[in-house]
């Protein structure tokens, strides 16, 4: 009953005349912006984060909320549409999607992405309300060692299980790792690596990163091959409403798609690639003509993308109770927080409870707006897609300088975002995973803390680790993570050439 | 450096690049000053872990970009003066900025990323990349309180307006 009421206060906050504005505004942006081409959610958050500077931090999250999950309906559209997912969760949705779109049936896609989307997203948010409190009181018990582990686990899944090659993904991950040195040591106040320069002291934000690597690796990426990758454009055509067939076979790959989704994005392993994934292969198993996946079928899209937003509302869950980001996305809230000098954790729940249950409350309303926004006007959305090129890669770039420089004012910030954003060119040529990167790069200074935390505590003694049990099993997770996959493939490759 | 030997090389250049970021990182660690009591973990254990951490993989990569070969075998075309125009549009604002201010500075990248992208109409780009500047300098500035810059050489002009 507590997390009823407590939800109840959260709509009374989110409610307000004031906070629904900032939820309308926020998902309006995000969808605008996560329509875009080559902007997925996470770069969308990026890049609006100037925008709430100076909103007082609970109308500030109620919008994050809506920006979230916009980007969220805003990245299926560019995928169903121009067949560029905006992030690596939205591939599988671009499998089927656009096959869709090619045959004229491009506004079915988007409905049941849209009302999938709605469904699965409006559970999930329903678990995330009863979870994250459960997930509050585990975290009461967990000391630094813990915390320590559950962060090598996070670490550990990002990396391992996504992308092919694992030393591809470590790279990334040492490489956010290395860069999260940078700045001045929090126990001892020691300056690390900040080459003399004094900006540098203060560590490299997330948000530079993030937009370097997202916004302007990419727009170079893009500047390089552009000439050799036409896109196809597909616009909607002739009926606009799902038909009864397909809703028929919709409305199960939704509530399928969010069973595999929430539970997958909610484990401090999380991620949205897994679900997407799973899903897929789920309703191609279960369909009565497996056949036409590939070719456009419409449980190929209703699935994934019902899982997609499920494990998105997942995220939030160790998000907010533990402070543990599993997404390039969860990286740049988790950003967010830390600018308002706020640390999510059972403490937040504690300290600022209107602003969370404000923002889970306002997770409710973002839906139900979204669905409104994104059925009747798919028609405005689409025609942002059909902006020229040179005009959207350079306003991409004009805001991701925008949203660099106003972060502290000064160069030195567009100066890393330019060597960041090269670096971000090499790793998307050579196919090198950003993700680790960029949750390696705020997790790796929070996990040596608890590390020397546990330390200190244990007086020098390593084996707070290993004695710990809940610890102990974090850490072997985490190495099971590694080593089976590693195994598998070994098995695999036997297989092909025995 | 079109094809396939072209990624092998940048691949063999990635692998280096992470080695040499671990090496760099293991000498800083190395010569960094220990202030105050020892404690048990100081502030060198997590760099020094880090640094071979990258040494590892930086050497995990050569022995795959040897063996192995690059995973994706077909090798991609590079644009490369494109490429350029974009990355220097975005080095000369940082250049100009705080002389020339947010307007000018950030319609020169506007035109040149526009240009590396096949687009000639000087004209139209001119005034979009104005338009957007200017904005968002306004809503930035007036609204939201945050300093886009001016340009230093502007101001002197602009404190003569408002006297």
């Amino acid at each position: 009953m507590d997390t009823l009421s407590a939800l109840l206060h959260g709509f009374s906050v989110a409610l307000t005349p004031y906070n629904l504005m900032w939820s309308a505004i926020g998902v309006t942006l995000g969808t605008a912006i996560g329509v875009l081409p080559g902007i997925g959610p996470a770069l969308t958050v990026a890049l609006l984060l100037p925008v709430t500077y100076n909103l007082d931090p609970t109308s500030a999250f109620i919008m994050f909320a809506g920006i979230f999950y916009g980007a969220m309906y805003g990245g299926s559209t560019t995928s169903i549409l121009l067949n560029t997912p905006g992030e690596s969760a939205s591939i599988v949705t671009a499998l089927d999607g656009h096959a869709m779109a090619r045959k004229g049936r491009g506004a079915q896609a988007l409905a049941t992405a849209a009302i999938g989307s709605f469904v699965a997203g409006t559970i999930a948010t329903v678990a995330l309300t009863f979870v994250a409190p459960l997930m509050v009181r585990v975290a009461l018990a967990f000391g630094p060692a813990e915390y320590f582990a559950l962060m090598v686990l996070a670490l550990t899944t990002v990396t391992a299980v996504l992308g092919d090659s694992l030393p591809r993904g470590l790279a990334s991950l040492f490489f956010g790792l290395a860069l999260g040195l940078v700045g001045i040591d929090l126990q001892t106040g020691q300056a690390r690596f900040a080459l003399g320069v004094p900006e540098l002291l203060d560590g490299i934000d997330v948000v530079v990163v993030a937009v370097g690597l997202f916004a302007v690796g990419e727009t170079l990426y893009n500047a390089a091959r552009h000439r050799y990758e036409p896109e196809e454009l597909y616009d909607l055509k002739g009926s606009k409403w799902m038909s009864r067939e397909d809703w028929a076979r919709s409305w199960k790959p939704w509530l399928r798609g969010t069973l595999i989704g929430f539970p997958i994005g909610a484990l401090p392993a999380g991620g949205s690639e897994i679900p997407t994934f799973l899903s897929y292969l789920t309703e191609k198993r279960l369909s009565k003509h497996p056949e036409e996946f590939g070719h456009g079928a419409i449980e190929a899209v209703a699935g994934p993308e019902a899982a997609n937003n499920a494990s998105a509302a997942g995220v939030l869950a160790p998000l907010l109770s533990l402070g543990l980001p599993t997404s390039a996305t969860a990286a740049i809230m988790l950003a967010a927080f830390q600018q308002y000098g706020l640390q999510p954790g059972p403490l937040l729940f504690e300290n600022n409870s209107s602003l969370v249950w404000g923002l889970i409350a306002s997770l409710y309303i973002g839906n139900v707006l979204l669905l409104v926004l994104n059925l009747p006007m798919a028609g405005v959305w689409v025609k942002l897609l059909a902006i020229p090129r040179p005009w959207l890669y350079a306003g991409i770039l004009i805001f991701a300088t925008m949203g660099a420089y106003t972060l502290n004012n000064n160069l030195v910030d567009l100066v890393i975002l330019w060597v960041i954003g090269l670096i971000g060119f090499g790793m998307r040529v050579l196919d090198i995973p950003v993700a680790p990167c960029i949750v390696g790069l705020i997790l790796g200074p929070m996990a040596e803390q608890q590390f020397r935390r546990a330390l200190a505590i244990s007086q020098g003694d390593l084996s707070v680790f290993v004695t710990h049990p809940i610890s102990l099993g974090l850490l072997l997770t985490a190495l099971l993570l590694v080593v089976v996959p590693v195994l598998l493939r070994r098995r695999r490759a036997k297989h092909i050439t025995a | 450096m079109t094809t396939d030997k072209g990624l092998r090389l940048g691949e063999v250049a990635f692998g280096l690049a992470v080695l040499a970021l671990g090496v760099f990182i293991a000498f800083e660690t190395w010569t960094m000053p220990v202030v105050g009591a020892a404690t048990t973990v100081g502030p060198r254990l997590f760099p020094g872990l880090i640094a071979a951490g990258l040494i590892l993989v930086g050497l995990w990569l050569q022995l795959e970009a040897v063996t192995t070969g690059p995973v994706d075998a077909e090798g991609i075309e590079i644009d490369w003066p494109a490429f350029s125009l974009v990355a220097s549009g975005l080095l000369l604002q940082i250049v100009l900025l705080e002389t020339l201010g947010w307007i000018v500075a950030g319609t020169l990248l506007f035109v040149m990323t526009a240009r590396a992208f096949g687009s000639r109409r000087y004209l139209a780009n001119i005034l979009i990349g104005v338009a957007l500047t200017a904005l968002t300098l306004l809503v930035f500035d007036l609204g939201l309180d945050l300093e886009l810059p001016i340009g230093s050489l502007f101001e002197p002009l602009l404190d003569a307006i408002r006297k």
